[in-house]
Formats: structure tokens, C-alpha cells, sequence
């Protein structure tokens, strides 16, 4: 889209060696190669030192000198007692987040475009994403507070009769995988519906009016054009979110979670997070998160062929 | 858009109703939680604790507000957040523009590589103790600098600053080029006053993260003088958790006196804590109001581009 520049115009680029042409945009090149060097340091010599997965890593050691083990911490990963329930809760979060969490904004974007008038509309809309913004330290003492002792869901099942004794819902393992889904959805829902109000601004405003000629209602015109249309963008999302499956974010299950609920909100980040930084077993640590990596590649993969088979609709 | 209005039948007023009444209900859910602890926080602490409280304040005051204001611990925190967050943002907005810059040109040599090595990055990472032995080795673990220095360069972010410097027109930048300026100089004096969308749009995701993140701090950083207020709300979070196990320990051997202390001390502790949160989450809700227009066009590029 850029046009050349002057200096190139004069003379065809290719014919220009690449060094003599790489010279005469030094500047520009000074300014992009830090960039380049901060991904290669930052990004990708983490991404090489994956490798200690397959060492006895000791700090001491380094990189070099530490022995190889092959597969050995992927297998005792398996045999982990702590491994199964980690992985179950992970993926058993991930599901709910998919069944619950999923739809939610899909099915916002929809109620916000029905809005009558155009100031609410906004007025809701921006409401609807300032969760987004907030810490999720914030988030979770938010919800922990309402759903207290003394806070106000107890109060007001109390007062409707639904409960006797005030319910510590956050202490609570059996809940906690529900609350932590529906405060997943107060934070994200808004931020996530904003992709899908644009995929249905973009519709074509013909498509309705012929429609309403038809004598088609404000259900029907939802059902038979507004979704129709926006069921590309929405399979695109979902075979992006099938890696998430084997990731239920460090966030939920720390902040959210807490020993009481341990059972079911121990999640695999925390269980790499407390191996690797809390009892140094990096090695061990490293090859849990590995694990996790493949699978979502391998979920995201089997999806988007499984999504291009049936429907015709994949990314790569 | 007369023939919609024609149209207009009485089922289509019944879904309006429907519409308007269940986004009141989304508003009401977004933002009661917000008002549920500003209330908690105006209101006295051991008066909170009967319960009961829905939309005023029973004994209102300010005292929370004192204590936190006053606490040292508190005070660093928020200095160290501000601090944080300014030093990270400006640092980040400017050197990821300057990079996506140079990526954004078309004659740059070796583009295509430059492009690969970054969208390799936003697909993949080397995760949790990769990155925190690279902090160790690099000795950026218990510095400031653990704060800074990761942040600087996000690949999505130059993405974003490359479709905005893209749309821009070359003319101006041809005729800078014809004067003698340099490509760092047209960059600082043309290019970046142009940019306000885009910039404000990158420093509300960068300023928000850093003012947000409670991890640096937390596994990163030993120091409490370098905590911040993310990290504080935790420690005293897991203390809240402590005292329900003391308080379930205490209740069967029964030691009336022992009690009352505690409860009293987490009473006053707990209100303290929802003044820190109605504190922290101020400046957010002050910003986002004006910001907002900018990032939602900000986010969609970035969506088309990924």
C-alpha cells in the first residue's frame, strides 16, 4: 500500500544489490533491528531453553552441562498423583468456559444490536467492556465480597428463604468451577462481543429491508440473517478457543481459588507455577507447560480440519 | 428506514421492552459490584459486618480512606504502581511505534523476515520457567526493571501501529525526505504527532496491563519496597483466608476473647482493603470514558491483521 520513496524510484529496486540497498536505509534499519533483537532474546531464547525439559536442569549447571533425561519427567508427570486432578479441573474449567462462556458474548452482541435507541446503545455497549479493564486481583475480591458471609447474595437468599445459614460460595469446591465461569463471563463478555457487533454492522442493511417486505419479524430476521452472517467469524473464534481447552488461565484458579476449593480449581498452570517457581523442579515444571502447548496445538489443529470438513469453513 | 417504522407491529414494541429491559439487567450486573464496594468502603466496618447493606450507606465515613492513605505500606505500593505504569507505557508506546515503523515501510530489506520472526511470537512462547530463568540469568529478578523491560515489545501492538503509520500519507514524509530529514527524524517530528488514535489506543492496553499485573510482582520481585498494589491486595487476601480457618479452628475450642480480637482486626482490615480497590480501580474508570472510541477501532484492525 506504501509508496516507494523517491530514492527508489530513481532506480528499479531489484536491480540494486541488497547490501548497497540495506546501506542507504541504515537509519530505517536501526530503528526496526532493536525490535527484532528484543523478540529474539525475550521471545524466542525462552522458546529454545523448552529444551531443559528433556535435562535434570540445575541453575548451577546451565543449559550445557546439565544431563540429558529424555522423556523422564513426562513420564513421572503422568505417574504425578497431583497431575490427574490437575489436569481433569483444567480441562473441566475450560468446558464450562466453553459452554457458558462462549455464547455469552455472541448472544450480547445480538441484544445490543436490537437496542432501540442509540445512546443506550452505547451507553450499554461501553458499560458492557469496562469489566475488561479491571485487575483481575480487583475481579476476584469483587465477587468474593458479594458472594461473602455478610454479602449481598446470602442477604438476599436469606430474605427470599431459599437458605437458612448464610453459604460461603467461595470456600465452597462444588460451586467454585460455576462462579468461576460466571465471573469469566462479567469480565470478558463485553471486550468479546465488540468483534461480533462489528461482524453484524457489517451486514449488508439490504438483507433487511428485503426481509421486513417479506414480512419477516424481529425473531425471524435475527434467526435468518443476523446469525447466518456472523456464523464465519463465530467458527473462526471457536477453533482459536479449542487450543484453550487444555488452558484455564493462572488468574482464575490463583486468585479465585484458594484452599478450600483446591479440588477443583488446582488448574496445570498453577500446579507448573508451584512445581517450577515454588520448588525449583524447573525441569519438571517445564515439561508439564510443554505438555499443555502440544495438546492445545494438537486441539486446535484436529478442530480446524474436523471445522473444514463438515462445514467448509477453516483457517489454515 | 420509513418502511421499518411502518412496520412497527405490536410484537416488535413486546421485543423492545424485552430488549431494553434485559440490557437495564447487563448494566445493573456490570456495575453493581462497583457500587456494592464503594459502599462497603464509605461504610463502618464492624457495622458492615451485621450485613444487610444494599444501596446507602448506614454509618457512613471516611475513615477507610484515612487508614489506606496513611499506610506506608499501602503508599509505596501506589507510587510503585504509578511509577510502574508511567515509566512502562512511555517506554513501550515509543520504542514498539519506532520499531513497527521501520516495519511498516515496504522497501525495508529483509521485511519479510522481520514479519516472520515477530507472527512466530504471537503464537508461541517458551512459557513460565524458560522466562523466568531468562529474568534470572539476565538479573532482572528483584529490580525494577523486571517491570519494564519485558514489556517493551509486543508484536500485536506493532501490528496495530503498522496498519495506522500505513494509512498515513507519504506525501508529507516525501517532501520531510527531500529537505535532508532523517528516517528517525521524520519518525519523532512527522509521523509520530499524526498518531494520537493509535498511540492512545496502545498505551491503554500497555498502561492498563502494567497497572493491572499482580505476577511480576508476586514471583518476580522479593522486595516489598518494589511491590505493587495488585500484589499488596493478594498478600492480604490470603490472610482473609487464614482467619476463616482460624475462626473454623477457634469455634470448636471455644475462646471468647481470642475471637473477638480477630474479628474486630479483620473487620477493620477488610474495609481497609475495599478502600485500596475502589482506589485502584479510580484511575481506570477515569481514563477508559475518553479512550475507549480509539481502541475499539484499534481492536478490530488488529483482529483483521491476526
Amino acid at each position: 500500500m506504501a509508496e516507494t520513496t523517491g530514492v527508489d524510484r530513481v532506480a528499479p529496486v531489484a536491480t540494486v544489490p541488497l547490501i548497497r540497498r540495506f546501506r542507504g536505509q541504515l537509519q530505517l534499519q536501526l530503528m526496526t533491528l532493536p525490535g527484532l533483537l528484543f523478540l529474539i532474546l525475550f521471545a524466542y531464547l525462552p522458546m529454545i531453553s523448552l529444551i531443559i525439559a528433556f535435562q535434570d536442569f540445575k541453575i548451577l549447571m546451565g543449559y550445557f552441562a546439565s544431563p540429558w533425561v529424555g522423556l523422564k519427567h513426562f513420564t513421572w508427570a503422568l505417574v504425578d498423583p497431583e497431575f490427574y486432578p490437575a489436569f481433569r479441573n483444567t480441562v473441566l474449567l475450560s468446558l464450562y468456559g466453553l459452554v457458558i462462556g462462549f455464547p455469552a458474548p455472541i448472544l450480547l452482541a445480538l441484544l445490543i444490536n436490537e437496542i432501540p435507541r442509540a445512546g443506550f446503545k452505547r451507553v450499554v455497549q461501553t458499560t458492557s467492556y469496562l469489566p475488561h479493564f479491571i485487575s483481575y486481583v480487583v475481579t476476584a475480591y469483587l465477587f468474593i465480597l458479594l458472594l461473602d458471609r455478610r454479602g449481598i447474595v446470602n442477604d438476599v437468599l436469606l430474605a427470599v428463604g431459599l437458605i437458612d445459614e448464610p453459604v460461603l460460595f467461595w470456600t465452597k469446591a462444588e460451586y467454585w468451577r460455576l462462579m468461576a465461569t460466571l465471573v469469566n463471563v462479567w469480565k470478558g463478555m463485553g471486550w468479546s462481543a465488540i468483534i461480533y457487533l462489528a461482524a453484524i454492522a457489517s451486514i449488508d442493511e439490504q438483507l433487511y429491508e428485503a426481509a421486513i417486505i417479506d414480512g419477516a419479524g424481529r425473531l425471524r430476521r435475527i434467526w435468518r440473517i443476523t446469525l447466518p452472517n456472523i456464523t464465519g467469524i463465530i467458527a473462526v473464534l471457536l477453533i482459536l478457543n479449542m487450543g484453550g481447552l487444555v488452558r484455564a488461565g493462572l488468574d482464575t484458579s490463583y486468585l479465585l481459588g484458594n484452599l478450600f476449593t483446591r479440588e477443583t480449581s488446582y488448574v496445570l498452570e498453577y500446579y507448573t507455577l508451584e512445581m517450577g517457581l515454588e520448588l525449583g523442579r524447573y525441569s519438571f515444571a517445564t515439561a508439564i507447560g510443554l505438555m499443555q502447548s502440544l495438546l492445545a496445538l494438537i486441539l486446535v489443529v484436529i478442530t480446524n480440519w474436523l471445522s473444514g470438513r463438515i462445514s467448509g469453513r477453516s483457517l489454515f | 428506514m420509513a418502511l421499518a417504522r411502518m412496520s412497527q407491529s405490536r410484537d416488535d414494541r413486546v421485543i423492545n421492552v424485552v430488549v431494553i429491559a434485559l440490557a437495564l439487567i447487563v448494566l445493573v450486573v456490570t456495575l453493581y459490584p462497583f457500587y456494592y464496594v464503594i459502599l462497603r468502603s464509605l461504610n463502618e466496618g464492624v457495622d458492615s459486618a451485621k450485613g444487610g447493606l444494599f444501596l446507602f450507606p448506614r454509618r457512613p465515613t471516611l475513615t477507610n480512606y484515612r487508614v489506606v492513605l496513611g499506610d506506608p505500606l499501602i503508599g509505596t505500593a501506589f507510587l510503585m504502581t504509578i511509577l510502574r505504569t508511567a515509566v512502562g507505557t512511555v517506554a513501550a508506546v515509543f520504542f514498539t511505534a519506532m520499531v513497527a515503523y521501520g516495519l511498516s515501510k515496504k522497501q525495508l530489506v529483509f521485511r519479510k523476515t522481520y514479519s516472520m520472526i515477530g507472527l512466530v511470537t504471537l503464537y508461541f512462547s517458551g512459557g513460565l520457567i524458560p522466562t523466568y530463568l531468562l529474568y534470572r540469568s539476565l538479573g532482572m529478578l528483584n529490580t525494577f526493571w523486571v517491570y519494564i523491560i519485558p514489556g517493551l515489545f509486543t508484536y500485536f501492538h506493532a501490528l496495530l501501529f503498522m496498519a495506522f503509520f500505513r494509512e498515513l500519507p507519504q506525501s508529507l514524509e516525501d517532501s520531510a525526505k527531500v529537505d535532508g530529514a532523517g528516517d528517525f527524524r521524520i519518525f519523532a517530528r512527522i509521523v509520530l504527532p499524526l498518531s494520537g488514535p493509535v498511540l492512545a489506543t496502545i498505551a491503554l492496553f500497555v498502561g492498563v496491563f502494567h497497572w493491572n499485573d499482580w505476577f511480576a510482582s508476586a514471583y518476580f520481585v522479593f522486595n516489598q519496597k518494589l511491590w505493587t498494589v495488585p500484589t499488596i491486595l493478594i498478600k492480604t487476601m490470603s490472610s482473609l483466608e487464614a482467619f476463616y480457618r482460624v475462626a473454623a479452628a477457634q469455634s470448636q475450642s471455644i475462646r471468647p476473647g481470642a475471637e473477638m480480637v480477630t474479628s474486630e482486626m479483620l473487620v477493620t482490615m477488610e474495609s481497609m482493603k475495599y478502600a485500596t480497590i475502589v482506589v485502584t480501580v479510580f484511575p481506570i474508570t477515569i481514563a477508559y470514558p475518553f479512550l475507549q472510541r480509539y481502541f475499539v477501532k484499534g481492536l478490530l484492525v488488529g483482529h483483521i491483521k491476526a
